[in-house]
């Protein structure tokens, strides 16, 4: 609930001004039992649920919200407004409410600071011919996604506004607030609007019974991100359909439900179509606080208020220090922002390398009792929770069910058990009474039980010897109307509890030694960024090459789309990289093994003839892409069809054959959007309108055609479709099924296609052909064996996760960077190395990795029979042999740092040879039997 | 007979989801049949089938692993 | 830059962008200041339903 103010100083040594709201509640005291909100009798729009239903003046954002604390609206609560009410003080059952809380100001020193203050969804109350205000059933996207959610106001059961049915037929208008500059003035497209907007349509039919009946009206279909485009065909095939059109007007349906839609084709054609809903694809604005913040840190913003950055330092603002990630930077999806968030953290990181560590501090603790073979001696903690637990479940009635159980010497009822004088009081108890094992009967482990575990190690005992009972949110809070049936669930929990804390075992703290050293395989642009960011880090790193030039791509392109030259920029990156004292640089080198995992890796690499070892603990893979050599549009057979990177050196070149050509055409989607590469390239609709603009530039009579399947210049770059169509250049659309043709005659090369508009077919004499062909990956195969990592389909490294961890790949310790994860331009390259120079830096800061002790280990009764090997997901386990009794036997051995602790080959093993430490057979055994003989 | 059977089930629950799921529909308030008796496991991969044979056996009306 | 440099950073704005960029800095040996004008991190990621292309529950 804070807020910057102002920033002074400079860079590496900020003061920051924050203001910071009044919560009105006691964070260290408010225990979420949510009282305060149930008493509340002040009804407020929820905004988390855009308004669609009501929260109390006391609340809570969301189910899930971190932290997990109540808050007091002070606008809207009748006691701070008028003087009276008070409820929630009087329910409170820990005295968290506070009322004089007040606003105060606090100064922070910081060295660098980083904004991600998102977006605005675009208002369309503006728009009057689509009447948003008045029609009920015409919402906007993210009020559809809250409808849609089953954390929303209608449980994820579909319903529309109006009169609360379920609707059959839904439309979704795209473009609402993007893409146009009448009452607007958001030229830009919002990048992510066509993809959501199918994942609606996609995901509607997940949420409604029956038939459903989904229509989109679109411009032109930004499927571009990585799988996009596959999402979209499928969509089609689901029956999802796709009519290009810009409707212009909604009228209200018959008796204010549904809507009314009016469209022209492009035949001029005009139609009527009722819908029982309508979803306006609103776009992403700059956060209506960006020029106060802007102000506040003196930063420049661009023409849409998006603050402004350059491509090769895409997180860098216009103030030495201040660094910007996400939609503040331009309107852009999740993975983008995960990456430049990461992006930022590296630029932050390297700037301030010189203090690393020194604001932060570790805990220590008292030395560990080993109680491995010490009777099980089990002390039980029932948490009451206020009246959470206790007013449902009768708790002393748990607290003497409990005295019963095997094994257990103590048992105690807590008013709360988390509060803080409860753990210095369990810590007394454990050393008191001697106890080894310790069962808390409390909330959920998934909040909790960090903190327990972090009381038992100041205890003195493994903080593994714990076992939590969930008897509120998995009882008390469920079952509130069977106050019998909750307590005897309770103690059935409890004693499941109990039963699998007397097989609890200490489990062993381990960790990875890590060599603070990287390798970067690749020496394209996002390869030596990626070096020159772990480098400047203050770790050593090795860059390989497989040509005998650093550079790559980069330096066969002219300028990026924001108009910088790229040329001299990578130039100086190339002699950055060759000239850094912690760089080595090896070209004509292959990759030749890869052995170990996170923390340890080593290769051997073969460079110039020689053959080098090389020991790491992280790596980096930007292998890169190259261009396509097209096959069709006879490429190859007549000089004047070009590929776009072949004609950017004639355009370079100030031939004069491009200065007199009277016409120039271009092909989109050469090789992308059709089987065998089902995917967008990306960067090839900017790509022809840069070269368009120049070629019109150079000579406006020129004639310049761009054949286009959607022109796809997402983000800030549809300015330059904009111009381009205001230059002259014309745009023909073409079907898949009916591509342009080429032809030869007399030695001038033809291009006939069909006009869209004039529904007439178009034969162009072209001086120059240029085809926007595909960007495939380089050839990865053999890296892809040696570090066992996932490719996908299309030949693209892939990631970890495609939203939350863009950046790492599928094994730990190893990034990607650049094309070799997909077609990208240079901004959104730069961007991900300097990314995966924040996860690297994440793994080489420390010398030792700790790692959670929750891992797969042979048991004595594996006979070496592999089953659990293929199953591995992570490629954990290995066959070992060992000798025993003068006789070789097999058996599995699990690599603890590749480990995730999954139980996928514990479920696999027929013979009870392998266990995950935690959750073992016996436990989970112990834990179902026990369970069952309460029946 | 049939107003008092209450069936017995053992749920396998993965921490990252279905446990999270149950935690939530606390939060929520949602309010169901106290009849199912929660097992947490790192992942519902790690279920091994005779855990589940086990548990009918052992006399559970239903097993319902959730992940 | 200053001479004497500090090893804190302050972002702003909890969504999924200042999450990841907390925790990376946190990760690597800063001390964090993360700074959100609302009750709760999350921002607008933990609006969403579902996520494309994999539809995973975006929470």
């Amino acid at each position: 609930m804070s807020e910057v103010k102002k920033v002074d100083g400079v860079e590496g040594d900020f003061t920051v001004t924050v203001k910071k709201s009044p919560r009105y509640i006691d964070m260290d005291k408010c225990i979420a039992c949510g009282l305060c909100a149930e008493k509340c009798p002040k009804k407020v729009d929820s905004e988390f649920n855009m308004g669609l239903d009501k929260r109390k003046a006391a609340y809570i954002l969301y189910g899930q919200a971190v932290p997990l604390k109540y808050a007091i609206d002070g606008e809207n609560c009748i006691y701070l407004q008028k003087g009276k009410c008070g409820a929630c003080e009087k329910y409170c059952p820990t005295g968290a409410v506070n009322f004089k809380d007040a606003a105060e100001e606090v100064q922070i020193k910081v060295g660098s600071l980083i904004l991600s203050p998102g977006f605005k969804p675009f208002d369309p109350t503006v728009f009057d011919t689509y009447d948003y205000a008045h029609i009920p059933d015409v919402v906007t996207s993210l009020e559809y996604e809250r409808l849609l959610s089953a954390s929303g106001p209608c449980m994820g059961h579909l319903v529309r506004p109006s009169d609360h049915s379920e609707p059959k037929k839904i439309a979704w208008m795209q473009c609402v607030g993007s893409r146009g500059f009448n009452k607007c003035d958001n030229g830009f497209c919002s990048s992510v609007c066509c993809m959501y907007a199918i994942k609606q349509a996609l995901v509607t039919a997940e949420h409604t019974t029956g038939d459903v009946s989904q229509t989109v009206y679109y411009m032109d279909i930004r499927s571009h991100g990585k799988d996009f485009e596959k999402y979209y065909v499928d969509a089609e095939k689901k029956g999802v359909k796709f009519l290009r059109a810009r409707p212009h007007t909604l009228i209200p349906g018959t008796d204010g439900k549904g809507v009314k839609l009016r469209w022209v084709d492009d035949q001029s054609q005009e139609h009527y179509e009722e819908y029982d809903m309508l979803v306006l694809s609103v776009g992403l604005e700059a956060p209506k606080d960006a020029r106060v913040l802007a102000e506040a840190l003196d930063i420049k913003l661009d023409r849409y208020k998006f603050a402004e950055t350059g491509s090769f330092a895409p997180v860098t603002s216009s103030r030495p220090g201040v660094y910007v990630a996400g939609c503040f930077q331009s309107p852009k999806d999740i993975p983008q922002s995960v990456t430049e968030a990461s992006s930022a953290a590296a630029s932050a990181a390297i700037a301030l390398s010189s203090a690393r560590g020194s604001l932060t501090k570790e805990k220590t603790y008292p030395p560990e009792i080993d109680v491995t073979s010490a009777e099980p001696k089990i002390g039980v903690f029932v948490c009451s929770c206020g009246i959470n637990i206790a007013g449902v479940i009768k708790v002393d009635e748990v607290v003497e069910y409990a005295k019963t159980l095997p094994g257990v010497v103590f048992v105690e009822n807590n008013l709360f058990t988390c509060s803080s004088d409860t753990q210095v009081m369990i810590a007394e108890k454990i050393k008191e009474h001697g106890l080894n094992r310790i069962v808390i009967a409390a909330c959920t482990p998934r909040t909790h039980e960090p903190l327990f575990k972090d009381t038992l190690r100041e205890a003195g005992i493994n903080e593994y010897l714990i076992e939590m009972a969930n008897i509120r949110n998995q009882n008390s809070w469920v079952h509130a109307k069977e106050p019998e049936k909750a307590t005897e669930k309770a103690k059935d929990q409890v004693r499941i509890a109990v039963a699998k804390a007397a097989l609890l075992c200490p489990l062993e703290h381990i960790s990875v030694n890590v060599v603070q050293k990287a390798l970067v395989v690749g020496g394209g642009l996002s390869g030596m960024i990626a070096a020159l960011g772990i480098a400047d880090m203050g770790y050593e790193t090795v860059l390989l090459e497989k040509s005998n030039s650093l550079g790559g791509n980069a330096m066969k392109l002219i300028k990026t789309w924001k108009g910088e030259e790229i040329k001299p920029q990578v130039q100086a990156v190339i002699d950055k990289t060759q000239s850094h004292p912690r760089i080595k640089v090896y070209k004509n080198a292959t990759l030749k093994s890869a052995v170990g995992s996170v923390g340890n890796f080593v290769s051997e690499v073969e460079a110039n003839g020689e053959t080098l070892a090389i020991q790491y603990g992280v790596g980096v893979v930007a292998t890169g892409g190259s261009e396509l050599k097209p096959a069709e549009y006879l490429y190859g057979h007549d000089k004047k069809v070009k590929t776009h990177q072949e004609f950017d050196a004639l355009l370079e070149s100030n031939d004069a054959s491009v200065k007199n050509a009277e016409s120039v055409v271009f092909i989109q989607c050469v090789g992308s959007r059709e089987p065998g590469r089902p995917y967008c390239s990306r960067v090839c609709c900017t790509h022809s309108m840069e070269s368009a603009i120049a070629l019109k530039k150079m000579n406006p009579d020129m004639n310049v055609f761009i054949f286009n399947r959607d022109i796809r210049t997402y983000g800030l770059r549809e300015d330059l479709y904009t111009e381009a169509r205001k230059l002259g250049v014309i745009f023909v659309r073409y079907e898949v099924e009916a591509k342009p043709t080429v032809a030869l005659d007399g030695g001038a090369l033809y291009v006939t296609g069909m006009d869209h508009i004039l529904r007439r077919p178009l034969k162009i004499k072209a001086d120059y052909l240029v085809l926007a062909s595909a960007i495939v990956p380089n050839q990865t195969k053999e890296l892809v064996e040696l570090y066992k990592c996932s490719v996908g389909a299309e030949g693209f490294l892939t990631e970890a996760h495609p939203k939350l961890r863009p950046v790492d790949m599928s094994v730990d310790g190893l990034f990607l960077a650049g094309l070799c994860h997909y077609p990208k331009p240079i901004d959104e390259a730069v961007a991900q190395a300097q990314a995966a120079v924040s996860r690297a830096g994440v793994i080489l800061s420390k010398s030792v990795m700790p790692l959670d002790s929750i891992k797969s280990a042979v048991t004595d009764k594996c006979d070496g029979c592999a089953l659990c090997v293929d199953t591995c997901p992570y490629n954990a386990i290995s066959l070992e042999v060992y000798e025993d009794g003068g006789k070789e036997h097999k058996r599995i051995a699990t690599d603890k740092a590749l480990c995730k602790g999954c139980g996928i080959c514990m479920a696999t093993c027929p013979k009870r040879g392998v266990n995950v430490a935690g959750f073992t057979m016996d436990q989970i055994s112990a834990q179902i039997d026990t369970a069952l003989a309460g029946f | 007979m049939a107003d008092t059977y209450e069936p017995v089930i053992i749920g396998f629950l993965c921490n990252w989801c279905a446990y999270a799921g149950g935690d939530l529909a606390g939060v929520s308030r949602l309010q169901y049949p106290p009849n199912m008796r929660a097992i947490r496991v790192m992942c519902s991969g790690m279920v091994h089938p005779n855990l589940i044979v086990d548990a009918l056996r052992k006399g559970a009306d239903g097993v319902i692993v959730m992940g | 830059m200053a001479a004497n440099t500090l090893g804190s950073v302050m972002v702003v704005g909890g969504g999924i962008a200042g999450i990841q960029t907390a925790l990376d800095l946190a990760d690597s040996g800063y001390y964090v200041y993360l700074v959100e004008k609302s009750a709760a991190i999350g921002g607008v990621m933990a609006q969403l339903d579902k996520t494309f292309p994999t539809n995973d529950c975006a929470m």
